[in-house]
């Protein structure tokens, strides 16, 4: 951090105000003046510091343009830009103040009683939007700053920096152990920073825990999570601009909860006035930042917590002008500011109020992990119990030298619209009382229906009043009405934070930037880019370059990338016996140097996969699998292999291995000078494999036709991906040899009927429905889905897929509705124009009665009706006589 | 979610580096009534307590185990290779 000395200058609404180093953005502000730091939720009233903790609403603001950031506990840096929020014009003058006029009109559950309609949700919400609320969220470009994710590990973490925290940290530190001490507040201490206690020996505690080595502090970082197996979600903001707000994810042996007691408001009416504030926060204010708020102060609480608050504001020099206790008090007055507090027999004029409020162990920690809080009325509060193992708490959490003030219950008599229970949403004593004569008048009920403790606070300020006016109105005990749950994130968590680092992986073929350099249009296929089409310099449109790929492979040669197949090298001699039992085909029998297709079934007999299966030599074989579908196939054959002791080794090549698909008429002449493989029908006929050099490169040619056409899959070293595209491409120059995508090659395979696995089928597709009832070999005597195939083979399939061509110049969208005689009937799962047909055509789930040759069915198009016929053969050389060619 | 689940190879790690496999069921004979195979299929025992599951270490070693865990309390009590002796 660079700055001068003793002065740092932050922007404030556009005017720079000066700090102090040290000094939080909340105090700062307040020494400059500031007073009102918030507007209210729901009212827009004036709201201004009260706790100085980071556990009340008051002071969120905008900061550097992340919203609702807690100012009262985030340090100033020099060029912090800080704007107000929800007010307009400015904080000191908000036109939305009027709101509050018309708080009869607004009662308890007024949007589930006015909101009835939706056209009129949908005219209100608005004008709602603009008038209720927080900060906004920055928009989606103006996103500033890194964030990351730190995983970390210690035998123990601490939770809370006070003087049991320090105590607890020190004592596991010394006890040889690594410990995580996380701290919200900037600086370690808890009360004894501002609270004057004998046994104090704070700054021992502190310079203890910096010299020993094995401990880590993380102050100024919030824990907003317990989970299960000790996992901490800590949140450490940016320190400075360049910085990265960091999510750690620390999963500690041991948690120790040490997070204390803190204090929450009294309940009268007015009690949300500006300079009505928490006692705790008037003493951080005068002993952490040396401001003296106020002249005059009226002090409302009972003994013992009040005397040595009166104490300590006098020797501040502050005049107290009374002490009251808070069942006397009627209000508090004032206009912009508190000026007066009204008992019930005097009038105390005042500057400032100081509420000595009830301590509250602050256990949501404990809560989240699964203790059971309990009422202890000695106590007067909620104490943790039954913590679950690994997670023990000390100091105040634990109830420790709590004593119930004597101002339970929390509430006063009558209720006061004016009285506020929950800062956040401007709920009050009468809503809650309205609400539980509605009927709601269970506390989880009540929460859920007044929004009380869903708020920025999440219960801190107003759960113990909350739960006060619940069992006063139902008659209950604090016991019995008990607590709301707890639930992580308490307190918030940046969306950007849980998000973590924006990195998208990205996977490139070996031959990327040979696509690149050919103008390719990209597709993210997963985490892969591949080509969806290569433009054309010319300007043509994507149907035009998409045409002339499609006629380079029908009519010359085509080359398209495939690196992005699964590949599997499988070695050993139970290999085949491995296929015949994952693959619906049967395997064993295929001779080396034949290919086979393969299927992939569950055991419901459903289609997982599909891919080819190459037979190298007699124990080694190569599978590929679909791109998406690689870690699934290699951990479902590892599965079966799990204890059978088959021989078998699989190595996964796909990242290995860069792949080709060379179709087209000309394919063998493109490929004869690159290779010294016999390329004839003779020597390597359709479903042949073998392994032979191709343009330097040791490669696995496959002959198989996807495309349709005469072609062979060649699989290389990835290292040799660039080299060997170039050399296939130069050496169909000559034949005008072009480099096809994923569009050109799904048009293609459709004119063939041939189906993507995952695209023409789905999560119940099996092989008799889809057309490919020849794939499963029911005689073999076991395989993965046999039990399941050989019963739907002696069932007539409900739905079948078809190929449709259209009957007009229409292209259905994927996904289309097939209707018949008006009703719906199926489904269009793929559809492209083919310029073969000179009209669309497509493969869609239709009746099994409708399909069959020149069945009539409509299919929808955009909103309108078009009619289509069902085709039995594929459209493009049904017996396949060109890939044999 | 977050609970630790012993990889019989790479010791306690966080479950997200894991794939469930579901419920350690065994495969009837092939020659196996319907209602056997429907039940093999479809239906799972759901155990609120202990039950022995599949596990795939898919962030490391990316070998199959099995492990015995109670589903109340997600706690891996114990885990191994199958066919393991021990």
């Amino acid at each position: 951090m660079s700055c001068p000395k003793d002065k740092i200058t932050l922007e404030f609404n556009g005017k720079p105000v000066t700090a102090r180093p040290g000094d939080t953005v909340a105090s700062a502000l307040y020494r400059s003046g500031q007073r009102i730091f918030t507007r209210s939720f729901k009212y827009h009233r004036r709201r201004g510091l009260l706790c100085l903790a980071g556990k009340c609403p008051n002071c969120l603001m905008n900061v550097d343009g992340a919203p609702n950031v807690r100012t009262c506990i985030t340090l100033v840096r020099a060029g912090m830009r800080v704007t107000h929020q929800n007010a307009s014009p400015s904080l000191e003058n908000d036109w939305l103040s009027v709101v509050q006029h018309f708080d009869r009109l607004m009662p308890v559950g007024w949007y589930y009683k006015t909101m009835t309609d939706p056209r009129v949700w949908h005219t209100a919400e608005p004008f709602v939007r603009k008038i209720a609320g927080l900060g906004t969220p920055p928009s989606p470009d103006a996103v500033s700053g890194n964030y990351e994710h730190a995983y970390r590990h210690s035998d123990v973490a601490i939770i809370g920096g006070g003087p049991a925290g320090l105590k607890a940290a020190i004592s596991e530190a010394e006890n040889g152990r690594q410990v995580t001490l996380v701290d919200d507040q900037p600086e370690l201490g808890g009360h004894l920073r501002y609270t004057k206690i004998a046994e104090a020996a704070l700054p021992e505690l502190v310079a203890k825990v910096q010299t020993l080595p094995n401990m880590q502090v993380l102050n100024g970082s919030y824990c907003f999570g317990l989970y299960e197996g000790n996992l901490l979600g800590i949140v450490q903001p940016r320190r400075d601009p360049d910085d990265a707000e960091r999510l750690i994810h620390l999963r500690a042996g041991r948690v120790v909860v040490a997070t204390g007691a803190y204090e929450s408001p009294l309940l009268f009416p007015n009690n949300d006035l500006v300079g009505v504030m928490l006692s705790t926060g008037v003493l951080r204010l005068i002993h952490l930042h040396g401001i003296i708020p106020g002249k005059v102060a009226v002090v409302i609480g009972q003994s013992p917590l009040v005397e040595p608050v009166v104490a300590d504001l006098r020797e501040a020099g502050l005049q107290i002008a009374a002490t009251v206790a808070p069942k006397s008090v009627v209000r508090a007055i004032g206009k912009k500011y508190v000026t007066r507090i009204e008992t019930r027999d005097a009038r105390h004029a005042c500057d400032l109020v100081v509420m000595c409020g009830h301590r509250i162990p602050d256990a949501g920690l404990l809560h989240q992990a699964g203790a059971r809080l309990e009422w202890n009325a000695g106590k007067g509060a909620f104490i943790p119990t039954d913590l679950p193992a690994h997670v023990s708490a000390v100091g105040q959490v634990t109830g420790e030298s709590l004593s119930a003030a004597a101002t339970l219950p929390p509430v006063l008599d009558p209720a006061s619209k004016r009285a506020f229970v929950c800062l956040c949403s401007d709920v009050s004593s009468q809503d809650l009382a309205n609400a539980i004569d509605e009927g709601f008048d269970h506390i989880e009920t009540l929460k859920r229906y007044t929004t009380t403790t869903m708020g920025p606070c999440q219960g801190r300020m107003c759960q113990l009043p909350a739960i006060g006016v619940c069992a006063r109105q139902t008659n209950h005990s604090m016991a019995e009405t008990g607590v709301t749950t707890g639930r992580p994130p308490n307190p918030g968590v940046t969306l950007g934070a849980l998000a973590g680092a924006r990195h998208h992986p990205t996977r490139r073929t070996p031959m990327h930037y040979e696509h690149e350099a050919a103008g390719a249009a990209w597709l993210d296929m997963g985490e892969w880019k591949r080509s969806r089409y290569y433009q054309s310099p010319m300007g043509a449109s994507e149907k035009q370059c998409v045409e002339q790929e499609y006629r380079a492979v029908r009519e010359r040669v085509g080359l398209i990338d495939v690196s992005t197949l699964g590949k599997l090298d499988l070695k050993g001699r139970d290999v085949g016996r491995l296929l015949d039992h994952v693959y619906a085909g049967r395997f064993s029998d295929l001779r080396p140097g034949r290919t086979r297709y393969g299927v992939i079934c569950d055991e419901a007999g459903i289609m997982l996969d599909d891919g080819t299966v190459s037979r190298l030599a007699d124990d080694h074989f190569f599978v590929t699998t679909t791109t998406g579908n690689l870690d699934f196939v290699l951990q479902w054959m590892n599965w079966w292999l799990v204890g059978t002791n088959w021989d078998v080794y699989i190595t996964n090549l796909t990242s290995g291995l860069a792949a080709v698909n060379l179709a087209g008429p000309n394919a063998r002449e493109v490929l004869k000078p690159l290779t010294d493989c016999d390329l004839s029908t003779a020597a390597f006929p359709y479903m042949a494999c073998r392994v032979a050099q191709v343009a330097g490169a040791e490669a696995i040619l496959m002959r198989i036709g996807f495309v349709g056409e005469t072609g062979w899959e060649i699989h290389f070293p990835a290292e040799s991906g660039p080299d060997v595209w170039k050399a296939v491409m130069e050496a169909g120059r000559k034949f005008d040899i072009k480099p096809f995508g994923i569009e050109a090659q799904r048009l293609l395979r459709l004119e063939k009927r041939h189906i993507i696995v995952g695209v023409d089928s789905d999560a119940l597709t099996n092989p008799f429905e889809a057309g490919m009832g020849w794939v499963p070999k029911l005689d073999k005597e076991d395989f993965i889905g046999r039990s399941a195939l050989a019963r739907l083979a002696t069932q007539p399939p409900k739905q079948k897929l078809a190929c449709f061509i259209m009957n007009e110049a229409d292209l259905p969208e994927d996904g289309a509705a097939i209707m018949i005689g008006g009703q719906l009937a199926g489904r269009v799962t793929s559809a492209r124009f083919s310029p073969g047909q000179g009209k669309a055509i497509g493969l869609a789930w239709v009746p099994a009665e409708t399909a069959r040759e020149g069945a009539e069915v409509q299919v929808r198009v955009r909103g309108r009706v078009a009619r289509a016929r069902i085709t039995e053969k594929a459209f493009y050389d049904p017996d396949g006589a060109r890939l044999r060619m | 979610m977050s609970f630790l689940v012993q990889c019989p190879q790479c010791g306690h790690r966080s479950v997200y580096e894991f794939r469930f496999g579901g419920e350690v069921k065994q495969r009837p004979a092939p020659n196996a009534s319907e209602a056997e195979w429907t039940n093999y299929v479809y239906t799972k025992a759901n155990e609120a307590g202990v039950q022995k599951e599949w596990w795939f270490h898919r962030s490391g070693c990316r070998q199959w185990f099995q492990a015995v865990r109670n589903t109340v309390t997600n706690e891996v009590q114990e885990s191994f290779f199958p066919g393991d002796t021990t």
